[in-house]
């Protein structure tokens, strides 16, 4: 019984992994975000009119070649307010997100790391502020702000970053409970880091992956968040063209001239699933280079 | 091998995908078997023995491909066989046993109903009733008590070698007419091991069961197989059997495999010198597989395949220099490699001394109650650069003794002192002195590298923590520190999943090492690794030493491995040490009866019977027996009445070894072990 000897095929490079087709839910999202933020860059050189200059036709017109979205009821045009609007989300969103996400990782993992009475005492603090709905307390927390402060764009970054943190912790602490059970992290231990220490060079680069996904996720929602604050009256002072707030100043024609409330209803939500779809494509992009990259 | 085999492989070649294409990782392998006949397929982890052995149960992994190749089963082919047909045949006529019980078992069903399950799905008896008594009778051919009892149970409830005998009395349930094994007792203690391998021994006299079984161990192997066929990157090279095969290898790799295993009897020992390095799969020749590593290898060996050619009327070698290779060797034996110890390295003064320690659960004081230790009283010494073994089982103590060295767990009782000054109980109390100068190293390689940090920075955090070098210092002392492990400089900048589990081991000693510290605590460091990687470390670890003056608290199960490096030895059971003493003595008589046990257990090379050992299991229960000799339910020596309430009393052999036991020296030393045969 001989055995016919196959050749071996060589193996070729790993990386090869990138240049298989990225996930469709990845293009599709970057597409529609790349969209929204060269609208918002460029958006004040082309738009139509500047977002504030009233009587540029009658008030609560409809959809028109002068007017796509129509106009509200100081005679502004609708398309114009939310080309000056986008900014604004995007840049409350990202930045509201990114300090939600940065604080509760950090606390999340050093919570997980430490264990013990900190971390019970601090995850059921935590606990009741998620229990709390998110829009009450934000509403909670604008009010006690007082009048002066409500409507400046920190307080709203500061609300959402309050409302973000505890949920973000709890995921870093989930991460944090893995990797402890580790012989990397015992081994760090035995050496005498300080707790500082491991949370910062052990565990966070290994939390990269989740937190990027839990960033995309959050930001995805943030808009909504954001929007909602606006619609109640909460969030940014007209006459600054925010979203929401537009949604609600135009609401009464919603009868007469639907496209003055849907054009931002709709702007706003392609925003939302922009984001969406990105953070759903990153996620399986870097679940799939895990599945890779670890050979 | 004619047309009445019951299984016949031909020529089976799978390839799997991979990101960067088809990888071939089953190459041209042929044997065929009788029935009744047991198959070991032996080789290094990756070399495709258990892709082969899943094969031939018709099945292959969802990214794989069959390239060419048949599986043929008493005629038929498995791979041309529908779906329907396959899971006709999966269990009622080939059958599996897989590597981890745990998983393999349903965690929220019954065993019984588990058992009874797969009967129903083959037709196997005419009624439940049936199959229960069915059921209940294989579970007491597998040697479980009570099986009433344990049919009810769930699989948690069950211990690993418990839960590995259900497994097995799984695959019999319907009468199978080939059981495949794959690496069934990795992971299980070595007690535990040899009752399953004399639990398969019996199983395969009194049914004429036909067996493939796969492993990397050379000594379980030579305990139950008839025939042995060894891979090596995908190609089967050597298919003899076993008697001919452990006395006569011919293939290089075979004999080095061979050669890498240590012996229970033999003293420490260089490695063998025909075979090298580690197999690196993008640099494969086209030629003999083994080329690079071997060295006898000529020109010609890398340019022509090798095939499977017959040398006698059993044996085939896939080597075509195999003769000359087998009068080479005749001509000159192995060469020893005597290590001598770094000068004036052992003084009187000990090291590290422990006295009276006592460890539980949880953070010391609260829970020190009696019930709940799991380290009792342990007292023994280090002396600087001396290597002492601690060896028992799992749940012995073991781990648990070495972290408290570490810092990482507090005494219940006892102190611990290092270098004549009294150890403080936890990390932080210590000086930074103190934490380098006792590092520990960990059992999974996988587990104890960041995954998320390059060699350079791994190894370099203990530099830049305990000696403050930053930049090119530091690049350079990772360099060397690497070359101290014997991995060249180009490791320096990979991340641990690019290193296989011997460089990630390597690379975890070297980060140990980079504190430059007076003790290495070793907890089970080898137990992940193939024997060949095993021989590799241990001769590095002994060459260390040897140039150093590092002494090393070496944590082990494995006692042939301890063997060939330990000084001294300390037997751990449930919490207690049972005797200490130099290697050679504690490895003859007079034994304590559990070192006994542990040492009769272990299947080895040469030795062809296994002892039979008491059946019964180390009990679950771990209410300890705080009065007697914790080893008094399982000992097969014991004096009822005596051991199970009195404490047994301190008997010292020599000035160096001492035992518990209540059976007086005389007897224990004329307790002849069974005798070994030496090949």
């Amino acid at each position: 019984m001989t055995a016919v000897p196959v050749p071996v095929a060589p193996i070729r490079s790993r990386r090869s992994f990138l240049r298989r087709r990225l996930p469709t839910t990845f293009v599709l999202g970057s597409i529609i975000l790349l969209f929204h933020i060269v609208v918002a860059i460029t958006g004040p050189l082309w738009s139509p009119y500047t977002f504030n200059k009233v009587g540029t036709g009658k008030p609560f017109e409809n959809a028109s070649t002068a007017h796509l979205f129509g106009t509200d009821g100081l005679g502004r045009d609708v398309f114009s307010r939310v080309v000056y609007g986008a900014p604004t989300v995007l840049i409350l969103a990202t930045t509201s997100t990114a300090i939600g996400v940065v604080l509760g990782s950090f606390i999340g993992l050093l919570s997980g790391y430490l264990g013990g009475w900190f971390d019970e005492v601090l995850m059921r603090i935590f606990d009741a502020l998620i229990s709390i709905p998110f829009l009450i307390l934000a509403l909670l927390i604008i009010s006690a702000a007082g009048a002066t402060a409500a409507g400046s764009p920190s307080l709203l970054i500061g609300v959402v970053a309050f409302i973000y943190t505890p949920r973000i912790a709890r995921m870093a602490r989930a991460v944090a409970l893995d990797l402890v059970t580790r012989d990397f992290i015992t081994a760090a231990r035995a050496r005498g880091d300080s707790a500082w220490s491991i949370v910062i060079r052990e565990m966070l680069p290994n939390t990269t992956g989740t937190l990027l996904v839990e960033f995309a996720v959050r930001a995805g929602y943030a808009p909504i968040l954001i929007g909602s604050l606006g619609f109640l009256g909460f969030g940014i002072r007209p006459p600054n063209p925010e979203w929401g707030l537009m949604i609600s100043e135009n609401r009464s024609a919603i009868t007469t001239a639907p496209i003055t409330v849907f054009g931002p209803v709709l702007v706003l939500a392609s925003l939302v699933i922009g984001l969406n779809l990105f953070s759903d494509g990153l996620a399986r992009l870097l679940g799939r280079s895990a599945q890779f990259g670890a050979q | 091998m004619g047309a009445a085999s019951l299984l016949d492989v031909r020529n089976l070649t799978l390839d799997y995908r991979t990101a960067g294409g088809w990888l071939n990782v089953v190459n041209g392998v042929s044997f065929a078997l009788e029935a009744g006949e047991a198959f070991g397929l032996v080789g290094e982890s990756g070399c495709g023995k258990s892709t082969t052995a899943y094969a031939l149960l018709g099945y292959r992994k969802p990214n794989s491909r069959l390239r060419t190749g048949s599986v043929y089963l008493a005629g038929e082919d498995l791979f041309a066989l529908s779906v329907t047909e396959l899971q006709r045949v999966r269990g009622s006529r080939v059958a599996l046993v897989p590597q981890n019980p745990t998983t393999a078992l349903s965690p929220g069903i019954r065993i019984g109903q588990q058992i009874t399950e797969t009967m129903r799905a083959h037709n196997i008896g005419t009624n439940d009733v049936a199959r229960d008594a069915r059921m209940l009778e294989l579970l007491g051919r597998v040697w479980l008590p009570d099986p009433v009892r344990t049919a009810q149970k769930y699989p948690h409830q069950l211990s690993g070698g418990q839960q590995q005998r259900v497994v097995i009395a799984l695959a019999l349930a319907c009468d199978p007419e080939l059981i495949v094994l794959d690496e069934p007792t990795t992971g299980l203690d070595v007690t535990t091991q040899a009752q399953i391998l004399a639990l398969l021994s019996e199983l395969r006299r009194e049914q004429r069961m036909t067996m493939v079984y796969v492993t990397h161990n050379m000594g379980v192997v030579a305990a139950i197989c008839d025939r042995v066929g060894v891979m090596y990157a995908g190609q089967l090279i050597e298919d003899a059997p076993a008697d001919v095969l452990f006395r006569a290898p011919r293939h290089p790799y075979t004999r080095g495999l061979i050669d890498s295993v240590p012996g229970l009897q033999q003293p420490k020992r260089g490695r063998s010198i025909f075979m090298r390095g580690l197999l690196d799969r993008n640099a494969l020749p086209n030629g003999c597989q083994f080329a690079p590593r071997c060295t006898f290898a000529l020109e010609s060996c890398f340019i022509n395949p090798q095939r499977l050619e017959i040398i006698d009327d059993t044996h085939e070698v896939a080597c075509e220099r195999n003769s000359e290779i087998a009068n080479l060797v005749a001509a000159q034996p192995p060469v020893e490699i005597v290590y001598t110890d770094a000068a004036g390295a052992r003084t009187d003064a000990p090291l590290l001394t422990l006295e009276n320690v006592s460890l539980g659960y949880g953070r010391g004081g609260l829970f020190a109650n009696a019930q709940r230790l799991i380290v009792r009283d342990v007292t023994l010494e280090i002396r600087p650069g001396e290597t002492y073994a601690l060896v028992g089982e799992s749940g012995s103590g073991k781990s648990t003794i070495a972290r408290a060295i570490a810092g990482l767990n507090p005494l219940s009782g006892g102190a611990i002192q290092f270098g004549g000054v009294p150890l403080p109980s936890r990390v932080q109390g210590r000086s930074r002195e103190t934490r380098r100068a006792i590092q520990l190293i960990f059992q999974n390689p996988d587990a104890s590298l960041n995954p998320r940090q390059t060699v350079t920075q791994i190894i370099g955090r203990p530099l830049e923590m305990f000696f403050r070098l930053r930049g090119t210092e530091l690049r350079e002392r990772v360099a060397s520190l690497l070359a101290d492990v014997r991995l060249t400089p180009a490791y320096a900048d990979r991340y641990p999943a690019q290193l296989s589990g011997g460089e990630r081991q390597r690379v975890a000693i070297a980060r140990a090492l980079a504190a430059q510290p007076r003790l290495l605590l070793c907890d089970e460091i080898l137990s992940a690794l193939d024997a060949s990687v095993q021989a590799d470390i241990l001769d590095l670890l002994r060459d260390l030493q040897a140039r150093t003056g590092i002494a090393y608290l070496f944590i082990s199960h494995d006692l042939a491995v301890v063997r060939a490096l330990a000084d001294r030895v300390g037997v751990l059971y449930r919490g207690v040490l049972c005797e200490a003493g130099q290697v050679e003595e504690v490895y003859t008589p007079p034994f304590h009866p559990y070192t006994e046990m542990l040492l009769s257990a272990v299947p080895e090379i040469g030795k062809t019977k296994l002892r039979t050992i008491v059946r019964s299991d180390a009990s679950l229960s771990s209410s300890f027996n705080a009065r007697g000799c914790p080893f008094a339910d399982r000992c097969p020596r014991r004096i009822s009445g005596v051991c199970e309430t009195t404490p047994p009393p301190l008997r010292r052999v020599s000035e160096t070894h001492a035992l518990l036991c209540h059976i007086p020296l005389e007897e224990l030393r004329n307790i002849v072990p069974d005798p070994i045969d030496t090949p």
